[in-house]
């Protein structure tokens, strides 16, 4: 091959893929003008926003702080004269990140299981229809309804305990009035209420799966334990790599029902990390060390997804 | 058909003309505040104010009630929002909202206005000497009783002067177990079992030193553990209101802000309890004067970006003075204004205890504030109730939490 | 693979065992959806209670007498109806502008090259970790300086383009054979035909799954609203149910009412939406 060509081949291979690129943002565009108005705007505001000191007043009054506000949640001062113990004892931030690490380590894959189950249970049973709708109800009813309904249920003499009492284990407390037991009722209402909806998003997964795979599968003398291990997992990868990250990222973010049954509380026994960032912003209106906080979420949000992403890429067929 | 046609536009036209003249005159004053559809007060202050001032139509800004209230107003203000008063429901907010310059001085308007009703809480709204905001609205706390209960167990009803082991006495002697009567009642606020060491006295939660809380909680643990009152995890979780509690007919005492007073009397006015109550004035410690109490209020602040600030302040002077406090006291709430004349016109609301000893409740001695204002106030807020939760949940002991307390805001202040 | 056969074997000619199986996952279906539906009793129960009767202690399950006129109340003390059209209209717009909009976005993530494609769904991805509360007061500032602040327009551009719907749809999108694309660009296709001819067709699972949760979200949404609408004619159900928790007094038993009303229209949506989620009526091959 000459070089003229080599030049004409790599022209033409340009131009196609300026065309493809015209192409993929024609298809981006719609979308993307409203979420970057709308969402990124404000967003990179906020991210700005956790240099500055303000008050929520006249943006003239905008002060330059540079990282005093990271300082301040990461309680610099007090770390260096107390050690890193202070830290995750003592210091709010450490302490929220504390707790919603836990609740999103149980929560996440207790929910991403039950989903699956049952998903893959409802998938062709008979009576589907009705237990599916059954399972997605938690979902689509109105936060303050359940939350209040919940910590009914889960007092002391509640019914929740009286069947564990009718199992003959002795607990005679409500939950949401004891630092352990506070933050089970917070996990417990939470995989209550998601897991229909994950539980929907593996059906619709279950459909894209061709049939002719599972056919495959069983011609070749595969028990339905392994072609759910080696079909129907592998087939359901994207979708878990959605629901994983997509969980991850509401569990980090979980308020409302922290908000409306403990209220943080016992103590900070359930204080999360946007507990936090609403007590910074709109209590003590510090919206400055409000989105520092944002900042220290966005950070380990996106190291999850980003290892999350590149294993999706290693796996995936293209 | 034309003719018809262009004396029914004549008609039109002359019709608009005679509604422009009627609009202009027509003043419309927005006032931001919440639950507007359902509190009393506020429909009876716009009918008086509406009626003596002609031409002027109040319009309420209705909002959340709740902490959502906060959130809502202070983003509608930074977004530059023009309505004219706004309501505060904490204190701490005029602090936060004179500090982002949302609120206007009133340094020009209040001149010779008679503050003197009041008796001093006004200075709560006072910023470095000058006044932001007023107050419409103040709720001390009382002691309700059930006299139905006292009547049946034979016991004199408290009175006007108890200290808190008296009442912690009276407490037990009405509980009665078997028929499920509890002497008293507390809520799960701070304010329910902490505040009584600021009633009479100098000292405020925001001091620093949480010492003088512990007897307090000692008294509510001795009070929960003889079986006087609800457990705090019993009605933490299950979100129990005093009221409804209270109307149950199952509780002898509560302790509680004024406020209840109206919810009482419109409850059993609707038919929806049955209850023969009474009021007295919360007991005192040792050495601390009878009637001494703690409570809130509720105030009006001027917004900067108001277009009519003339107006705004004519009724801000208008619904804190002597007028709006009778239009306040009209359907059992209590007014900041006080007076002999206004605690008369409360009492005299239909559905108010006939007794002498709820009347004489009505004029308390001294009203300490529930919390000062400050800029660190609410972190040491954020604190005080943390700790808080976790002495009435028995998570730790009375004194461990104090400890904790005081180390926490000492940290905070330093 | 001898052995596997084997137990095909046993399994086939064991009809009893798998009755058994079956029945056990019954058992266990049933008791799940018993736990799931007990805080469902609750409520419906407690909407038919008096105020004071819903927390009272011993519970009762069954109301002492049914009072139905709560289901009345709550339409007549709020401006309910009002709610539900606004809260139909917003969910009904922002669920079609999302659903074509991120499906749309979606196919060029999934399927095209383009240079700073990973960039910019890191990007999207990355707004969904920023709690709304830490850009919430700059957005504020920029719809009210557009206008938009307490209009139904507000809540349908702030909720039409959502990241949300764009990722859901790229990895369904994802999971389509790219040989499918590829044949069809040798067929001559443009890339809007292998989206429209193609793509669509393929993913009515993943479509109406988008649309359930958009509606769903959208409908039970109240912080959003609770900012931006402020008049009265402006307001969704759920900021219209915490109407019924006041300063001093809530009536949880109108609560519970308004919101078994409220979970009406999602569950009809829903249900219509469920003959799409039947194994095979997706992909075949």
């Amino acid at each position: 091959m000459g070089q003229a060509e080599v030049r004409k081949v790599r022209h033409k291979m340009g131009k196609l893929e300026r065309k493809n690129t015209l192409v993929a943002y024609s298809f981006l565009a719609p979308n993307f003008l409203g979420f970057a108005i709308f969402t990124l705007v404000p967003v990179v505001c906020a991210i700005l926003l956790s240099l500055f000191e303000w008050n929520g007043g006249d943006p003239s009054k905008l002060k330059f702080v540079g990282l005093e506000n990271y300082a301040n949640i990461f309680a610099v001062q007090k770390v260096a004269e107390k050690g890193i113990g202070y830290f995750f004892n003592r210091a709010d931030l450490g302490i929220t990140l504390k707790n919603t690490a836990y609740y999103t380590v149980v929560t996440v894959p207790l929910t991403i299981v039950c989903a699956l189950a049952l998903a893959i249970l409802l998938n062709k049973i008979k009576g589907a229809l009705f237990f599916r709708t059954v399972f997605f109800f938690p979902y689509v009813s109105s936060m303050v309804a359940i939350c209040v309904c919940w910590s009914f249920m889960l007092m002391r003499n509640g019914p929740v305990n009286q069947m564990i009492m009718a199992l003959g284990i002795d607990f005679n407390k409500g939950w949401t009035a004891d630092s352990t037991m506070a933050m089970w009722a917070i996990i417990l209402v939470s995989v209550w209420r998601n897991m229909g909806y994950y539980m929907v998003l593996y059906l619709a997964a279950l459909q894209g799966i061709p049939r002719e795979l599972m056919e495959a599968a069983t011609v070749d003398g595969a028990n339905k334990w392994q072609q759910f291990l080696h079909v129907t997992l592998p087939q359901l990868k994207p979708t878990t790599f959605f629901v994983s990250v997509m969980m991850v990222i509401s569990c980090f973010k979980i308020y409302d029902v922290v908000a409306i049954m403990t209220e943080g509380g016992p103590g900070r026994a359930t204080k999360m990390l946007v507990t936090y960032i609403y007590d910074e912003a709109f209590v003590k209106i510090r919206y400055g060390s409000a989105s520092a906080i944002s900042m220290v979420l966005l950070v380990i949000v996106l190291t999850v997804t980003i290892i999350q992403f590149s294993s999706e890429k290693k796996f995936s067929n293209d | 058909m034309k003719k018809m046609l262009s004396v029914l536009l004549a008609a039109m036209m002359l019709l608009s003309l005679l509604a422009v003249p009627a609009l202009a005159e027509d003043q419309v004053l927005t006032v931001v505040t919440w639950d507007a559809t359902t509190t009393a007060y506020l429909t009876a202050q716009k009918e008086a104010f509406e009626a003596s001032h002609p031409g002027v139509t109040i319009e309420y800004v209705d909002c959340e009630s709740g902490n959502e209230y906060g959130v809502k107003v202070s983003t509608m203000l930074a977004g530059g929002d023009t309505s004219d008063v706004i309501m505060l429901k904490e204190n701490d907010q005029v602090v936060q909202w004179q500090a982002s310059g949302f609120a206007a001085p009133l340094t020009d308007y209040i001149g010779s206005y008679d503050m003197s009703g009041f008796v001093g809480i006004e200075k709560n709204y006072a910023i470095d000497g000058v006044q932001y905001g007023i107050p419409f609205r103040s709720d001390f706390w009382v002691l309700f009783y059930n006299k139905d209960l006292f009547d049946a167990a034979g016991v004199e009803y408290p009175t006007n002067d108890m200290t808190w082991d008296q009442y912690a006495e009276l407490a037990k002697k009405m509980t009665d177990k078997e028929k499920d009567i509890y002497g008293t009642h507390y809520h799960t606020w701070l304010s329910t079992v902490a505040n009584w060491a600021v009633c009479g006295t100098d000292y405020t939660l925001a001091d620093g030193n949480y010492d003088n809380l512990l007897y307090f909680y000692k008294l509510y643990q001795d009070l929960e553990d003889y079986g006087a009152c609800m457990s705090f995890a019993d009605l933490k979780a299950s979100g129990l209101k005093y009221g409804a509690a209270f109307e149950n007919g199952n509780i002898a005492m509560m302790p509680m802000g004024y406020w209840q007073v109206s919810t009482f009397i419109n409850d059993i006015k609707a038919g929806t309890a049955s209850l023969n109550w009474g009021i007295v004035a919360v007991p005192h410690a040792e050495g601390v004067a009878a009637g001494s109490s703690f409570g809130n209020m509720t105030g009006v602040m001027m917004n900067a970006k108001s277009e009519k600030k003339d107006l705004a302040w004519e009724y801000m002077s208008w619904l804190c003075g002597p007028e709006g406090a009778k239009a306040t006291a009209s359907v059992g709430a209590r007014p900041a204004w006080v007076s002999e004349e206004i605690a008369e016109a409360m009492a005299s609301v239909e559905g108010f205890p006939a007794d002498e000893n709820s009347k004489a409740a009505l004029l308390p001695t001294s009203v300490a504030m529930e919390w000062p204002v400050g800029e660190k106030v609410p972190d040491i807020k954020t604190i005080v109730n943390e700790e808080h939760s976790l002495i009435m949940a028995r998570e730790i002991t009375p004194e461990e939490g104090v400890a904790e307390m005081n180390e926490r805001v000492a940290e905070l202040l330093k | 693979m001898e052995t596997t056969l084997h137990s095909r074997e046993i399994r086939k000619d064991n009809p009893t065992l798998r009755r058994i199986l079956r029945v056990i996952v019954w058992i266990l279906l049933i008791a799940l959806a018993a736990f799931t539906l007990i805080p469902f009793f609750w409520m419906i129960s407690s909407s038919l209670k008096l105020d004071r009767e819903v927390f009272a202690f011993p519970m009762r399950w069954i109301p002492e007498t049914f009072h139905w006129d709560n289901y009345v109340q709550i339409w007549q003390k709020v401006p309910l109806l009002t709610y539900f059209k606004n809260t139909a209209f917003i969910a009904i717009v922002v669920t079609f502008m999302q659903t074509l909009t991120s499906s749309f976005a979606a196919y060029a993530f999934a399927k095209l090259n383009f240079r700073g494609r990973d960039t910019l769904f890191l990007c999207y991805i990355g707004t969904i970790a920023v709690p709304w509360q830490a850009y919430m007061l700059p957005q504020f500032i920029m719809m009210r300086s557009m206008g938009l602040y307490d209009t139904l327009w507000a809540m349908i551009v702030l909720q039409s383009f959502s990241a949300f719907g764009v990722f859901l749809m790229r990895q369904f999108y994802r999971s389509i054979p790219t040989e499918l694309c590829e044949a069809a660009r040798l067929d001559g296709l443009s890339e809007y035909g292998i989206w429209a001819r193609i793509m669509l067709p393929l993913s009515k699972a993943a479509i109406a799954t988008l649309v359930i949760f958009t509606f769903v979200n959208t409908w039970n949404d109240y912080m959003g609203p609770m900012i931006y609408l402020t008049r009265d004619m402006n307001k969704t159900v759920q900021v219209g149910l915490r109407r019924f928790i006041q300063q001093y007094s809530s009536d949880y038993h109108l609560i519970m009412a308004a919101s078994l009303c409220s979970l009406v229209p999602v569950s009809v949506v829903f249900l219509c939406l469920q003959r799409y989620f039947i194994e095979g009526s997706g992909l075949k091959g």
